[in-house]
């Protein structure tokens, strides 16, 4: 009984990662086939005449490319929502791990603002977005916000600045007050020991909010979708596009799926291994 | 003349400089310019919003009276008064919990089960524990579009089930509100049961080892080790993960949106979906603004008595 364990638990593992990995593989496979298999009966995981033509029709709309080109007439080229992504993602990113080193440094030395402040950038998170987006349409109206990079950046940033607050808190609270209070001692300015001394010493926290808040600036959707209509559409936002208005057209969907998911899940596996360094190397005890 | 000017230049600059940098450097402005940012962004996207979304659900506003927000007339209750006898809202609220309840206990039993199982070492155990992270990264969006590919009609799902149970038994899985929720919560279970098996996991990694090895040594089953011994020590952690997931649950939005657009009908609209259509849509601002007012006290009370169990439990060491 004993020794079979080993087995029964490989065996449900294998199981569990193939149903983890199965839906994303066949949309990977639906990409890569030309219309006629998109509905084939029966379904056939390999395509059989593997084509490039949907990632083509996502960047070039226009070029004859046979029947996707046929269907995607209505559909614009996602070009514009990608760079709109590159943009106010990782702005919005930056900004939101920065305020929030700053803010937890602030929380965790000195108490400013009072116990409730770290609860109510929580409350941002908590409650349904659309809650929040009712009368945020009314005021980005007024400010000549709405459909603007800027105005999005701005959204993301407060929607999520929550985090790292929180995660960076934990680390600035673990590091012993008495390493900064002798740089103080020698001469160096406040600033100079939040940035050489506590900055480095809770990298590994800083890098996990970053990959954290990168992630959901990069997935969101809701907001992206209110408040954007032309110019400053999203990644997310084009897969709706493509899902709702031109209909059975799988293979783009599949193809936009496919980029819109690969940034996150490369930032994600490349930053996987600094974490583990970071959290190893940025402890204090 | 040149030079001079230059050196007063220069001198008044680094004077001026000096002085900022001296202020900077004051423990009391030190405190206002970290926190300051933090404050200037909860103003402008949590606080003002609140107060704005509380006027409009007791004025009548609507973008297209050619009236301005601040000059509305009055509805006092109105709104909310309407809300409350509205069905397609309670229709929406109900689906809501029942897909938070259903995904979320779905993923609670699943993470603790694959926590249980992954948690000793085996081969390709690193590989596995990457793998079955990964979709939490993936866009909602994307992983609404894989699922809604799966449960096509001529999709691999019902090719299986046609295999399986003979050519009758495919089904249109988007023509009913049961099934189409289904495949809305089954959604939710693969991108978020990583979650739970994260948390629940490194809770489990860090209970202590003795009272499991006392009740070994005393005869207990590995099942009454689980249920009385490990069980009531991982609760604060299960709390966190359910509250936490739960909440999120409750935001449902984007798997909606892709999956069923709310369809058929209005029968698998979420609340989120609902609000958004009235205020994006619709236009009715002050009608979904009492209806936001109602779900953020509701979450809030919900929250509030949530959480008051974890206060009152202390980690037991």
């Amino acid at each position: 009984m004993r020794g079979l364990l080993p087995l029964v638990r490989w065996v449900a593992a294998v199981a569990v990662a193939a149903v983890v990995l199965m839906p994303v593989v066949w949309a990977v496979s639906i990409s890569f086939k030309p219309p006629a298999e998109w509905a084939a009966h029966p379904p056939r995981l390999v395509p059989e005449e593997p084509t490039l033509a949907n990632y083509q029709v996502l960047f070039q709309v226009g070029n004859p490319v046979g029947v996707v080109a046929e269907m995607t007439r209505t559909a614009e080229p996602v070009t514009r929502a990608f760079i709109t992504s590159l943009i106010v993602a990782p702005l919005a990113t930056a900004a939101s791990v920065a305020i929030g080193f700053f803010a937890a440094y602030a929380v965790s030395r000195y108490q400013v603002g009072g116990p409730m402040l770290p609860f109510l950038a929580l409350t941002t998170r908590m409650f349904p977005p659309v809650a929040f987006a009712v009368p945020l349409l009314v005021y980005y109206r007024m400010l000549g916000l709405i459909d603007t990079r800027l105005g999005l950046a701005l959204m993301y940033t407060g929607f999520t600045v929550a985090f790292p607050l929180w995660m960076i808190k934990g680390f600035i609270d673990s590091v012993p007050r008495h390493v900064e209070e002798a740089a103080i001692l020698d001469g160096a300015s406040r600033w100079r020991v939040l940035f050489t001394i506590t900055l480095p010493l809770v990298k590994g926290g800083v890098a996990a909010a970053l990959l954290f808040v990168f992630i959901l600036n990069w997935t969101e959707f809701l907001f992206a979708l209110i408040f954007t209509s032309r110019h400053a559409i999203t990644l997310p936002v084009q897969v709706s596009y493509y899902a709702g208005a031109v209909g059975r057209f799988y293979g783009p969907q599949a193809a936009l799926g496919i980029v819109a998911s690969l940034p996150v899940v490369i930032a994600g596996y490349v930053i996987q291994r600094h974490l583990v360094r970071g959290f190893t190397f940025g402890l204090v005890k | 003349m040149v030079y001079w000017c230059r050196e007063r230049v220069e001198r008044m600059a680094g004077l001026l400089g000096g002085r900022i940098a001296e202020v900077a450097n004051r423990d009391s402005t030190f405190r206002v310019i970290l926190v300051a940012p933090l404050q200037l962004l909860l103003w402008f996207l949590l606080i003002v919003p609140t107060l704005i979304v509380l006027y409009l659900s007791v004025v009548n506003w609507q973008p297209i009276m050619g009236v301005d927000w601040w000059q509305a007339p009055l509805a006092w209750v109105g709104n909310y008064a309407r809300v409350v006898r509205d069905v397609r809202f309670w229709e929406a609220m109900a689906r809501t919990l029942g897909v938070v309840v259903a995904a979320v206990g779905l993923e609670f039993l699943l993470g603790l089960g694959l926590a249980l199982l992954l948690r000793g070492e085996f081969l390709g155990k690193r590989f596995f524990t990457s793998v079955i992270l990964y979709p939490m990264m993936l866009p909602w969006v994307v992983v609404g579009l894989v699922f809604f590919l799966l449960f096509l009609d001529r999709g691999p799902v019902n090719y299986i089930i046609g295999l399986t149970f003979g050519p009758d038994a495919p089904f249109d899985w988007y023509g009913h509100p049961l099934s189409a929720l289904g495949v809305i919560v089954l959604a939710d279970v693969w991108q978020w049961t990583p979650f739970m098996f994260l948390i629940l996991y490194s809770g489990l990694g860090a209970l202590p080892k003795e009272p499991q090895e006392a009740a070994m040594t005393l005869g207990a089953s590995p099942w009454q080790i689980f249920r009385y011994v490990m069980l009531p020590m991982l609760r604060p952690i299960i709390y966190v993960a359910v509250v936490i997931r739960a909440l999120e649950a409750f935001k449902i939005f984007d798997l909606v949106f892709i999956i069923t657009r709310g369809g058929p009908g209005t029968s698998t609209e979420s609340i989120s979906l609902y609000i958004y259509r009235l205020s994006a849509i619709y236009g009715q601002l002050s009608y979904a603004a009492a209806m936001a007012v109602l779900i953020l006290v509701m979450v809030a009370v919900l929250t509030r008595y949530a959480v008051k169990p974890m206060e009152q439990q202390q980690v037991p060491q």
